[in-house]
């Protein structure tokens, strides 16, 4: 299975929830313990361990706050 | 040395043509679908590698505040009028140029359906974005054109009755005019609904590429604050109680667009 | 080409645009100016420039403010009317600084008014209609030569302020034929017009252009608030105020009684005035060119002892007024309007007799 990783940028969501919804494998979370500078409730990659890089949450982010990244093992470099 | 690290490939992000204000988040209300129906359309002008010819002319509603935010050359219209600024804009560039209007249910069909039914019957090279929210959003919520019925707007404490008139079907209107080749709505409201719309918008380029007529999609936009609900609310409602009303698909596709003749799916 | 023709108002107008570098026309039909859109209609094409008949006026100055955005000399051409419709137009170009010209020939107003002759539009295409805060330059012709010359004079002015012009015509200068002399008008050069939408691709610099009716309002680098670009309209205004009055000024050194008045009332005072001198009475005429920025200052030049001013309109009086405010109480203003014309259906006219009777019952008290 692809790992992925998100990076969401606490300046622009907004907490309407719709990453976490639309995520299929439940890694985001919004249970209200972290707040942006506008007071949103933000929402939190709270399970990286279940990200498959699939994206949905990043173009499914109206306020394009999130960055989805796909994991690839670098290939052994044979010299430096 | 070896080096057995972790590379990350950016699969998905802000869209390369959007441009953040430093970091003030985008002048929209939470769960506001209008920035990801642009990320639709700035990716599909990316993917047909037309954003060097294209010219976004925006009307006047809660869109009008992406004038600034978009890396593209763009020209703003009076209320309902970007049909008749983007035919100049058309005519008078001659180029191969991709002119495209983004403009709310209130600027497009009510202020404007002047303006849209002409160009439609002018057979105008121009495509159309009519950002669904079912409402007048900048100004507080009131009942536009699209509104359903039974929906509470400013305008309509009670809910809409047919006293206020009937909602209007844009793009099955559109799609009786000999002008127009090609008629499509979709939603923003899901990641399936998101990639069907994207497909539509891009057939809606290529019919204006090969200039066979007007072409026109619909977006529909959740609205959570003048709808009075949450966001994830807003999604339930749009699917039960919008969508219903105004029905997925594509409704005009002459041949060209897509390589086949298509009168309508629906 | 011919260089002299014997034409109406009308097409010389369209002479006159050509001559200036017109790419586009956009028009609606409204008489007394249809004959402008139809010579664009027919023309046009063949030039392989573009004319596009819209739904509306409002439609048509809309696509005037699309085409001037790309940077291309555009005009449309309408009456009073349809200049209603152009209202929030003119409003939206004056803040996205985009030059053009429209083309006014009035009839009688108010409402649908008549399909004739008159001048009642003055105070609106002085004054800016629509949303305010702005100004606009206003020509007013007074020949069929005029009417082909003030075209690219107009045109140069919008471009040179980034402003929209207007030139003030009537169904009399419209429909009346007189020779024409087509030739080519020199300006001084302009810089070119970076700022037009054109695609990012077609920018030398591959940065994105934007034209913008809310300027001040949605931030942007040239004006970051709302009062930096009223400022920068201040400072347009002024400079439009101090640089572009224009007027002739006949007889009027020695003038006891100075005729003011514009277009074919002008003629009409011409032909009175000289009259008038024919027996020994000592009237001249100030004939205002640009309506706006008004030649105030011509007037008050000529304000000395026993000197009185008639205003010829064919309107019940609006430049009058702002005759009034350049005299203020230092000489009589004296008015004739559309009431003297010679009878009182649409097509009744003030005749240059009728000025010259009145200009006897001034000069007799």
């Amino acid at each position: 299975m692809a790992r992925g990783e998100i990076v969401i940028d606490e300046n622009f969501c907004k907490g309407c929830g719709y990453c976490s919804k639309f995520c299929a494998r439940g890694c985001i979370e919004q249970n209200g313990d972290r707040f942006s500078p506008q007071g949103y409730i933000l929402a939190v990659f709270a399970h990286p361990e279940k990200c498959n890089a699939c994206g949905v949450c990043a173009w499914m982010c109206p306020d394009h706050a999130i960055e989805a990244y796909r994991l690839v093992e670098a290939q052994t470099t044979a010299h430096s | 040395m070896t080096d057995i690290g972790v590379k990350k490939e950016l699969v998905a992000g802000r869209p390369d043509l959007w441009l953040r204000m430093e970091n003030n988040p985008i002048p929209s209300c939470p769960g506001c679908h209008e920035p990801t129906a642009m990320r639709a359309i700035l990716e599909a002008l990316e993917e047909l590698d037309a954003v060097g010819d294209a010219v976004m002319v925006v009307g006047v509603g809660c869109s009008f505040a992406f004038q600034s935010m978009v890396d593209l050359d763009y020209l703003v219209c009076a209320h309902g009028r970007p049909p008749d600024g983007a035919s100049a804009v058309k005519r008078v560039l001659k180029g191969d140029h991709v002119v495209f209007t983004i403009q709310g249910d209130g600027d497009c069909i009510a202020i404007g359906a002047g303006a849209l039914i002409n160009a439609a019957a002018r057979a105008e090279k121009i495509t159309i974005f009519m950002l669904n929210n079912a409402n007048y959003g900048t100004t507080g919520g009131q009942l536009a054109p699209t509104t359903p019925l039974g929906h509470v707007t400013s305008t309509t404490p009670g809910g809409r009755t047919p006293a206020h008139g009937y909602p209007v079907r844009v793009p099955e209107l559109l799609a009786t005019f000999q002008g127009v080749a090609y008629t499509a709505r979709g939603a923003m409201n899901s990641p399936a609904n998101y990639q069907k719309t994207k497909g539509y918008i891009k057939k809606a380029f290529a019919a204006q590429r090969v200039s066979l007529g007007l072409s026109f999609v619909e977006m529909l936009c959740a609205c959570p604050p003048n709808w009075h609900m949450t966001p994830l609310d807003s999604l339930k409602w749009l699917e039960q109680t919008v969508i219903p009303q105004f029905p997925l698909g594509e409704f005009k596709d002459v041949q060209g667009a897509s390589g086949k003749t298509q009168e309508a799916t629906r | 080409m011919a260089d002299r023709l014997f034409v109406q108002g009308n097409e010389a107008v369209a002479w006159g645009a050509v001559s200036a570098g017109c790419e586009a026309f956009f028009g609606y039909p409204i008489t007394p100016q249809n004959e402008i859109t139809e010579w664009f209609a027919r023309e046009f094409p063949r030039m392989g420039r573009v004319f596009l008949q819209s739904q509306s006026e409002t439609g048509s100055i809309n696509m005037l403010h699309g085409a001037a955005a790309c940077g291309v000399r555009a005009m449309t051409s309408t009456s009073g009317p349809g200049w209603g419709l152009m209202q929030e137009g003119m409003s939206n170009l004056a803040n996205a600084e985009l030059p053009c010209v429209v083309v006014l020939v009035q009839r009688g107003g108010p409402g649908a008014g008549t399909t004739r002759h008159a001048q009642m539009d003055y105070a609106s295409a002085t004054h800016g209609g629509g949303a305010g805060g702005y100004r606009n330059i206003v020509l007013a012709p007074a020949s069929v030569q005029e009417l082909h010359d003030f075209m690219p004079l107009a045109f140069h002015l919008a471009d040179k302020y980034r402003n929209p012009v207007v030139v003030l015509s009537d169904a009399i200068l419209g429909q009346m034929a007189e020779p024409l002399e087509r030739k080519q008008l020199e300006f001084e050069p302009l810089p070119p017009k970076d700022w037009a939408v054109l695609g990012k691709a077609h920018h030398a610099d591959g940065k994105r252009r934007g034209i913008s009716i809310g300027q001040g309002f949605i931030p942007n680098p040239d004006f970051p608030t709302y009062l930096s670009f009223i400022d920068h309209l201040d400072k347009k205004t002024k400079q439009m105020r101090q640089d572009e009055v224009r007027f002739e000024a006949l007889n009027v050194e020695s003038a006891r009684l100075i005729l003011v008045a514009y277009g074919s009332m002008a003629r009409a005072c011409q032909g009175a005035m000289e009259m008038a001198r024919a027996e020994g009475l000592d009237v001249g005429m100030l004939r205002p060119i640009t309506l706006w920025p008004f030649p105030s200052q011509a007037i008050r030049r000529n304000i000395r002892e026993g000197v009185q001013f008639l205003v010829v309109e064919d309107s019940l009086g609006q430049m009058v007024e702002d005759v009034e405010t350049a005299v203020g109480e230092r000489a009589p203003v004296h008015f004739l309007g559309m009431l003297a014309r010679h009878e009182p259906r649409e097509m009744g006219m003030i005749f240059p007799d009728r000025i010259l009777e009145k200009i006897k019952e001034i000069c007799r008290k």
